[in-house]
């Protein structure tokens, strides 16, 4: 009932304000002497309408909107979660247990989904010629590939993970903002769907980064893109804005910074990331859509525009976009591998100084993407200077990960298994980084497959890679049942030989002269594609293990422990799944999350009541 | 602790060996020009510095996941050190210096690349043959300047380049952003509306298409619905061959 009033009310005001937007346009058009119907104009008014009406629709009204103005309003913590059961997940709840839940149930959704693509990709290339679909299907379907694995690397650790553990794990009830968490979930779903729309709306053309002037000019689903992007940069601002906020505001008794798990401190340095730098992706978008609809010629040279000036304020975001995605990969990777050598963390302060290294340096390095872009030549040199600095503190990630191992007793369960992934994957992804980052080498292999295999090893093999991890980590916690370890396992190493073997090869056609983003190729390049198309189906294949095991284990998975992997942190000093307010008696933080074995070490946890006059945020304590 | 140091500095050096060992194989392209072996020799020089590099992170994840396991469920406890004395230091200045390494070799090389410091393009600013370039969705126009000949890109029309002579193209777009590359050249940029951008290359190999496909020019920015077939082949000959070659298309202008 509460589901279908949620998800009903939302569908049926959102559909109605699209439509009613749509008719407004056309109304005021058709007023000033222009044609009434003009796809993209008429839609993004629509669009614009139908996103308010969907909000309102799904819970914002209920929640804000009748409290303000004094109506009679239905508190939503009235109702147990024994009552509602499975429908919290479909309800604006503001849980962020729930919200994280959702988060990482939408995500892995819209993975497969574009894992899915990439196999019809794969499919394609896996001989020369035109096999079996269209130029226009194949650009649809690379564009769409690449758009969701984008939003999947950018929200779902951050939004699903990030959501569910860094409250319970700095000792909060809640994230700092529980309603703006919800309203960060909520614009999500339409945002997924109108990109699921777009082959029937045209398709897409430019691939995930809308280059203008092609996604000025293009006759596509652009306009419907633009706008969702758009909408998805607003859910990444706030959520960017909650976790900073609340990490920084939440923290119990005695949780200083210095004795903050990497796995809060990886979410903390990207929040600041995603609510500094998003608005350049939503700006580019916006100048588009108004080349587009409004003919104002930011990118039009004959106008006086200039369409480089989209790639500068596109990558402005989008380069420390990858670090979005990559700082969740790392945070987990050290969280997991800290925990599983049963051992110090090695090095944690270097540690938290690359995060925070990371952060300082990725805003200045955006166009190690235009390298062959036709910027001027005095500008090569100081980013690629600036490029090539970042391995420095990326560097110290590895001398923790590495120092942890060294001596620990690795207990090698899945999640631990999947955290030494990402370090062993992203060592290759950083090294091939050093080929494009020196301008002379990324002059061959910009736009290449070498790029791709670049990408995917950091992106996947370091994000994605942590995301399993943290998901195995975390499943007890979550769903209050263990998975199949033998399946777990198994999962792993078939995904990670497929993972390899797809993308160590793909350098290969990269480097002999196989360009991105094309439906062809020259014959010479086919033994090295069928490999790769051969390995990226095994990869591909590995995800049903995973969906099985996740599936067949949360419902009838034995029950965990609350702390099943004897782990430090304050996520696991509470019940499987954790009560609603988390913790049931205050907890207050005295040591530091990863002293395993350290003779006389403080436990990091205790629950005594916090004594009269300390103080109540997390700012007390020494260090 | 050096009962683990040796053996775990032997895997890495064994690691190594097999990593440089792909030296010996002469897997990259056909190259075309001095560009393209000024190229091989950066991607090569990279390659030796990050083999070892990959192989470090590699030796230590094996080393400690064979012989640092436990089967006791995570009840025991390893060492205790926490890494706050000398090692991180070391560390940070050895990373450093590596990274140092590549930047100058990078800007090394960079600064070859560059003879016009304030222009849009690669090498010499100044060149004996000039190519007018004019990039549109999804076909190339390429106009020889001063010689009165101009090819439009086709399935079986093929550009000619006369060996041992700096070749400029100088392009531009009138639609959307393309990219003029020839792999075997190793050579690339992007073609924008409203600007003027350029690379010289010098082919010293004979070559075509036929012989190599990596002679040939390729759109390498997604230019839309055609980007895929947006390419042109290359025959590099001899200058007389490319003077007769010329002369027959001059001919056929004027007639």
């Amino acid at each position: 009932m509460y589901a279908a009033t949620t998800i009903g009310g939302g569908l049926g005001t959102g559909l109605l304000s699209f439509y009613l937007g749509i008719g407004v346009a056309a109304l005021l058009r058709t007023m000033f002497g222009y044609d009434a119907w003009d796809r993209d104009f008429n839609a993004t008014i629509g669009y614009i309408f139908g996103l308010v009406g969907w909000l309102m629709g799904v819970g914002m009204w209920g929640t804000w909107g009748r409290e303000w103005f004094g109506l009679k309003i239905k508190d939503p913590h009235a109702n147990s979660r024994k009552e509602l059961g499975w429908q919290r997940y479909f309800m604006f709840n503001v849980d962020h247990k729930v919200i994280g839940i959702q988060y990482l149930a939408t995500f892995l959704v819209v993975f497969m989904t574009a894992g899915l693509m990439a196999m019809i990709i794969r499919l394609e290339l896996m001989g020369s010629g035109q096999d079996f679909i269209s130029n226009k299907t194949y650009n649809t379907v690379l564009g769409m590939h690449g758009i969701m694995m984008v939003a999947v690397a950018v929200a779902a650790v951050v939004g699903g993970l990030g959501n569910y553990a860094v409250p319970l794990m700095i000792g909060a009830d809640d994230m700092a903002f529980p309603r703006m968490n919800a309203l960060s979930y909520w614009l999500v779903p339409p945002v997924a769907v109108t990109l699921l729309l777009s082959p029937f709306l045209g398709g897409l053309e430019t691939g995930w980064t809308a280059y203008p002037p092609l996604s000025v000019l293009t006759d596509s689903a652009q306009t419907f893109w633009n706008v969702a992007i758009i909408t998805f940069g607003l859910s990444s601002i706030l959520g960017g804005l909650n976790f900073v906020v609340t990490v920084m505001f939440m923290r119990a008794p005695g949780m200083t910074w210095g004795r903050l798990p990497m796995f809060v401190w990886s979410m903390f340095v990207t929040a600041w990331l995603a609510l500094l730098y998003t608005q350049g992706f939503a700006v580019a978008l916006i100048m588009v859509t108004l080349d587009r609809i409004a003919g104002m010629g930011f990118f039009d040279a004959e106008r006086g525009g200039d369409p480089l000036l989209y790639q500068h304020v596109f990558w402005f975001y989008s380069h420390p976009a990858v670090y979005i995605m990559i700082l969740p990969g790392f945070g987990i990777a050290l969280e997991v591998i800290g925990h599983f050598s049963r051992k110090p963390l090695f090095a944690y302060r270097y540690a938290v100084g690359a995060f925070l290294g990371i952060l300082g340096l990725s805003g200045v390095v955006w166009a190690h993407h235009m390298f062959t872009a036709g910027i001027p030549n005095y500008l090569h040199g100081p980013f690629l200077v600036a490029t090539e600095l970042i391995s420095i503190p990326t560097g110290l990630i590895f001398l923790s990960a590495l120092g942890t191992i060294w001596m620990g007793k690795l207990w090698l369960r899945t999640p631990m298994l999947f955290a030494l992934a990402v370090i062993f994957n992203f060592a290759c992804g950083g090294v091939t980084g050093i080929f494009l980052a020196d301008v002379p080498t990324d002059i061959h292999l910009q736009d290449t497959y070498f790029v791709v295999a670049h990408f995917h090893y950091t992106i996947v093999g370091g994000e994605i890679f942590g995301l399993f991890a943290g998901i195995y980590y975390w499943f007890p916690k979550m769903t209050g049942k263990m998975y199949n370890e033998k399946l777990a396992k198994l999962h792993f190493w078939w995904m990670f030989i497929g993972f390899n073997l797809t993308f160590f090869i793909m350098h290969w056609p990269g480097i002999e002269g196989m360009n991105r983003r094309i439906a062809d190729y020259p014959e010479s390049l086919q033994t090295a594609n069928l490999i790769v198309s051969l390995s990226a189906f095994l990869l591909g294949s590995s995800f049903i293990v995973f969906i099985y095991n996740f599936i067949n284990s949360w419902v009838r998975g034995p029950a965990a422990e609350a702390n099943p992997w004897g782990a430090r942190t304050l996520e696991w000093q509470t019940s499987s799944p954790p009560p609603v307010e988390n913790f049931l008696t205050p907890p207050v933080i005295a040591g530091h999350p990863y002293d395993y074995g350290v003779p006389g070490a403080a436990p990091h946890v205790t629950f005594f009541p916090p004594a009269v006059g300390s103080p109540a945020g997390g700012g007390g304590g020494g260090q | 602790m050096s009962k683990h140091l040796i053996p775990a500095a032997l895997l890495w050096v064994v690691l190594t060996a097999i990593g440089e060992a792909t030296f010996l194989l002469d897997w990259l392209p056909v190259v075309g020009s001095p560009e393209a072996e000024e190229w091989d020799l950066i991607f090569n020089v990279l390659l030796a510095m990050g083999i070892p590099v990959f192989t470090f992170v590699v030796a230590a994840l094996v080393y400690a996941f064979t012989n640092f396991k436990t089967s006791n469920d995570g009840v025991e406890t390893g060492a205790t050190f926490k890494g706050t004395g000398m090692f991180p230091k070391v560390w940070l200045v050895a990373t450093s210096a590596l990274v140092a390494v590549a930047m100058v070799i990078g800007l090394v090389s960079l600064s070859n690349l560059q003879a016009d410091k304030s222009g849009y393009g690669w090498g010499e600013d100044q060149a004996p043959l000039v190519i007018e370039t004019t990039a549109q969705r999804f076909s190339w126009t390429f106009s020889y300047k001063d010689k009165n000949v101009e090819l439009l890109s086709a399935k079986d029309s093929e550009l000619l380049l006369p060996i041992d002579t700096e070749v400029k193209f100088e392009l531009n777009s009138i639609d959307v952003i393309h990219s003029l590359w020839i792999p075997a050249f190793r050579m690339k940029i992007d073609a924008i509306p409203g600007r003027t951008t350029f690379l010289t290359v010098e082919p010293h190999k004979l070559g075509s298409f036929e012989t190599d496909e990596n002679f040939r020019v390729q759109c390498a920015e997604l230019c839309g619905l055609n980007h895929t077939i947006m390419s042109m082949h290359i025959r590099v000959v001899e200058q007389a061959e490319f003077d007769a070659w010329l002369a027959s298309k001059q001919a056929k202008v004027s007639r």
